[in-house]
């Protein structure tokens, strides 16, 4: 009986991993992510744009979009240039949000927002393929490195999305309330 | 009289006491000390550098910390400290050479180096993250020089990594180990592959050639940076 079990498991777990979806190789080779630059007004500390940069390259990383994430500033061979991908974008707005509002009158008052343009474009031509706009709203009382780590997410979100479809502009907005 | 005044002296000093016991021995006992169960070893891994035309020898002169950091080894001071084993710029010295010798292109002395490498270490460590992870940051700059004009450019690098925060100490102590690795490996592959590097190197090179009538003025070596 205890045979039958352990068999029975483990061709259970065989079909289970015979039905899983192969990995597929991704599209593009490298991705090199700048760090995003703030626009005038924008009130964000100067550790808030190397965790964004960070946070972009792991949420990168994690979403296998490309074979290597690379630093800024490296350099890719002539070959896989027309293969590789240079990220780069703006913190366009940037407000607070007030704890008070957020407590007092709720539905969305108060909270914490954040909205960012991101270009992707090919290395070997400067050809844009996608352009992304982000949009984040958080709890006031939330980090804003919070934040940069909601942002991220939704930035590789979005591209993953824009580049499937072929080159689209596309709007990513996300709200993490608490 | 006397004796209120002694009274009084007495009452100072006896306060005194109490609050400088209150105030230093929790202190005293939060500071953490590095014992061989929070100390952790940094690997630095070998990465290859990029390819360049004419092949330099490197030579690393010199490496400052520049962090301000008054306690380097120290990397995180909570739940009783987690502590390096030895000082950030030895290992970024260890990373920088252990790479540059396996591609040949360390020089065996400062004398017959081509170019001569000044590192400026600005962060190594943990940085403030969001709290639900630990955020890695190596950064540093460095001054290329050459020996024979006296020329220097300088090339930055940084390498961030990104690791999930832990509950148990001795998962903690391991995701911090693994999380400096990573960024000291990406910053020195930033420094090594970067662009900047083969910049500097080609225009040296160029400057090396042709030597100049007049030594040109030196450049000032990067300033300690606000934390």
């Amino acid at each position: 009986m205890r045979i039958f079990t352990a068999a029975l498991v483990a061709l259970m777990f065989a079909m289970g991993a015979a039905a899983r979806p192969k990995d597929e190789a991704p599209q593009y080779k490298t991705a090199e992510t700048k760090h995003f630059t703030t626009a005038e007004g924008v009130e964000l500390s100067p550790a808030f744009v190397d965790y964004f940069y960070a946070e972009l390259r792991n949420e990168l990383t994690k979403a296998k979009l490309v074979k290597e994430v690379i630093g800024e500033g490296e350099g890719v061979e002539d070959a896989d240039a027309p293969k590789s991908l240079v990220i780069s974008g703006t913190v366009t707005e940037y407000k607070k949000g007030s704890v008070v509002k957020s407590s007092l009158i709720g539905f969305g008052a108060g909270l914490r927002s954040l909205k960012m343009d991101a270009d992707v474009v090919r290395r070997s031509d400067n050809q844009n393929l996608c352009l992304i706009h982000v949009h984040v709203k958080i709890d006031p009382r939330w980090n804003e490195k919070v934040m940069a780590k909601g942002a991220a997410h939704e930035v590789v979100k979005e591209m993953k999305k824009a580049l499937a479809e072929g080159a689209k502009p596309t709007t990513g907005e996300a709200t993490k309330p608490s | 009289m006397p004796l209120r005044g002694t009274l009084r002296l007495s009452n100072a000093f006896l306060s005194l006491v109490v609050f400088s016991g209150l105030t230093t021995h929790p202190a005293q006992a939060d500071e953490p000390k590095p014992k061989p169960e929070n100390t952790i070893t940094i690997q630095p891994e070998l990465v290859p550098p990029q390819k360049f035309e004419r092949p330099p020898k490197f030579w690393i002169a010199d490496i400052t910390d520049r962090s301000g950091n008054p306690q380097p080894l120290l990397v995180m001071k909570e739940r009783g400290g987690v502590f390096l084993d030895k000082q950030p710029t030895a290992i970024m010295k260890d990373a920088l050479e252990q790479s540059l010798k396996a591609a040949n292109l360390l020089a065996a002395d400062a004398a017959s180096a081509d170019l001569v490498l000044r590192v400026y270490l600005f962060h190594f460590g943990l940085a403030s993250g969001s709290a639900l992870d630990f955020f890695g940051k190596v950064e540093f700059s460095t001054m290329v020089k050459s020996p024979k004009t006296g020329e220097s450019l300088e090339v930055q690098a940084i390498g961030t990594s990104i690791a999930n925060g832990a509950m148990r100490k001795k998962n903690m102590q391991k995701n911090v180990e693994e999380n400096i690795e990573a960024a000291l490996r990406d910053a020195t592959r930033n420094f090594l592959r970067g662009r900047q590097l083969k910049e500097a190197v080609a225009t040296l090179a160029k400057g090396s050639d042709v030597v100049p009538a007049v030594a040109p003025a030196p450049v000032e070596p990067p300033k300690l940076r606000p934390r």
